[in-house]
């Protein structure tokens, strides 16, 4: 899956078809070229196939007809939609399953473990197991599992959708704040046009089932994100912008 | 200890305890004689005389229990994986599993006794039957439950096959198969029980249930009350045993288990 023309691209779909076998056809005709270093959002109507497109990106899926390519120096993390933690295991063994996979010791994870979750903010919990912690704390062990093998590709799933509106802020916060700090490149599949503003440096707007690509909004990712940017009216013409698109596609 | 695990112990001795008080009190105070319904205090007193001959009976069936157990979860947890693995292979084996499990066994203990020459054999046998299937069915839908997106993670990270089973479906199953143990505990215990009436077998290599049998062939019914009591003695130990195990195992992450502790 290699042999991208651009080097600068990471990740490239060209004319992806995705039957079920159930006969429900969730993608069609979906083009799409993932740069380095952006932050996109793929933002749709549920059911429009997002998450298909996000599964197949990471090649949980395979597509029925059109190519997926991955640059080969790729390396994935994944945050589903809920924080799919083993309840049997704690912070620190649900943080470093990644790396246990890649079949590495104890001993030689443990910094990197520590390191992850210095980075959300959950090092004091390292042995707590995810029961005892909060919806907002359990969606950070899972950003911090996706973030332990140190990806370049950071693939999230509506990681937020389940949570209160002042945690899904903070949580926003802390995933631009890695996004910039460790220069990644993030897709991010949401059905909330106020996050994908907020976060994106392109926002991709699906068209109802089936799924295809109907229109892109490019935000300079230069701009500071924050509650400026949130008041702003810059910020409300985009999300004018993109919920018309959105209710175009509804329809 | 609490409060409130004071009163969870203290609540049930009582009901034991009136239980017991209005037992004695209407033996007495009607006369009943023993040959009919012994006393409590009869009982006792029967238990602790008879003990020396009751004990190594008791052992008996504890040993076909335990047994049987053991080779029921051997058995339901390979037979369990291989289900798991495979929809057609369990599609084409599990209504075989079904009519064992729905065949009473005080109707195949004859047979059984019958074609296996050894009694004790046997009665593994029968008691195997029963403890079996709960911890197969169980068990296979423990498999099954580990979560679709725990699964997807382990294929991202390319996780081998070994991996999978130790680090994701076997801890998931494992709340399925304690819960399936305990179930099996009992039925193990009634299955051993139950073949050795159907055997009728005497001699000294038998269990509680020859001695009922015997006392009741002599109508000596205080007798067949001591040895119900050392019955339900074993019951209740492979409860407690299995109920501290799951425990145990489960702490502090299972749901069902974290009630009980947080009180």
């Amino acid at each position: 899956m290699s042999n991208l023309p651009d080097p600068s691209v990471a990740l490239s779909m060209q004319g992806i078809g995705v039957r079920f076998p159930t006969g429900v056809q969730a993608l069609d005709q979906l083009e799409l070229e993932l740069c380095r270093g952006e932050f996109l959002s793929l933002l749709g109507p549920s059911g429009c196939g997002k998450s298909t497109a996000l599964r197949l990106a990471a090649g949980l899926a395979q597509p029925t007809t059109g190519t997926m390519q991955r640059a080969p120096d790729m390396r994935l993390g994944f945050v589903f939609q809920e924080p799919t933690l083993m309840p049997w295991a704690t912070v620190f063994d649900n943080v470093r399953l990644p790396l246990r996979l890649q079949g590495r010791s104890v001993a030689s994870v443990r910094d990197e473990v520590m390191q992850v979750l210095e980075l959300v903010g959950l090092t004091e919990f390292v042995n707590a197991y995810p029961r005892e912690l909060s919806g907002g704390m359990r969606m950070r062990v899972s950003i911090a599992r996706a973030l332990a093998t140190r990806p370049n590709l950071l693939l999230l799933d509506e990681p937020f959708a389940a949570l209160d509106e002042i945690t899904r802020g903070r949580l926003d916060d802390d995933l631009l704040r890695i996004w910039q700090e460790q220069s990644l490149t993030v897709v991010f599949v949401t059905h909330s046009v106020y996050e994908a503003v907020y976060l994106s440096s392109r926002i991709a707007v699906f068209s109802g089932r089936p799924g295809r690509i109907v229109e892109s909004i490019d935000i300079d990712p230069a701009l500071t994100r924050d509650e400026a940017f949130r008041a702003s009216e810059r910020y409300a013409r985009w999300c004018v912008q993109a919920s018309g698109l959105l209710s175009r596609a509804y329809a | 200890m609490s409060t409130t695990q004071r009163q969870s112990v203290v609540a049930p001795v009582l009901v034991c305890a009136l239980a017991l008080g209005l037992w004695e009190a209407v033996v007495r105070i009607n006369h009943i004689p023993h040959y009919i319904l012994p006393a409590p205090s009869l009982v006792a007193q029967t238990l602790w005389t008879d003990l020396p001959s009751l004990l190594p009976s008791m052992w008996f069936t504890i040993k076909i229990t335990a047994g049987a157990l053991l080779l029921a979860v051997v058995g339901g947890v390979l037979v369990a994986a291989v289900f798991a693995s495979s929809r057609r292979i369990e599609n084409a084996f599990f209504p075989l599993a079904i009519v064992l499990q729905v065949t009473p066994i005080v109707a195949i203990a004859p047979l059984i006794l019958i074609y296996i020459e050894s009694t004790t054999v046997a009665l593994l046998i029968c008691a195997f039957i029963v403890a079996f299937f709960p911890i197969l069915a169980n068990t296979v839908v423990g498999l099954r439950s580990a979560d679709a997106n725990l699964r997807d993670l382990f294929t991202l990270y390319g996780a081998s096959r070994w991996q999978r089973l130790h680090l994701l479906l076997a801890p998931s199953a494992l709340p399925y198969f304690l819960a399936g143990l305990r179930i099996a505990g009992g039925l193990a215990l009634i299955g051993a029980v139950v073949a050795e009436f159907a055997a009728g077998a005497a001699g000294r290599e038998t269990g509680l249930a020859s001695r009922i049998l015997e006392a009741s062939f002599r109508t000596e019914i205080p007798r067949m009350f001591a040895a119900l009591v050392l019955v339900s003695m074993v019951g209740i130990g492979i409860f407690l045993v299995f109920d501290w195990l799951a425990r145990r195992l489960l702490g502090r992450w299972h749901d069902t288990e974290m009630h009980q502790s947080s009180h």
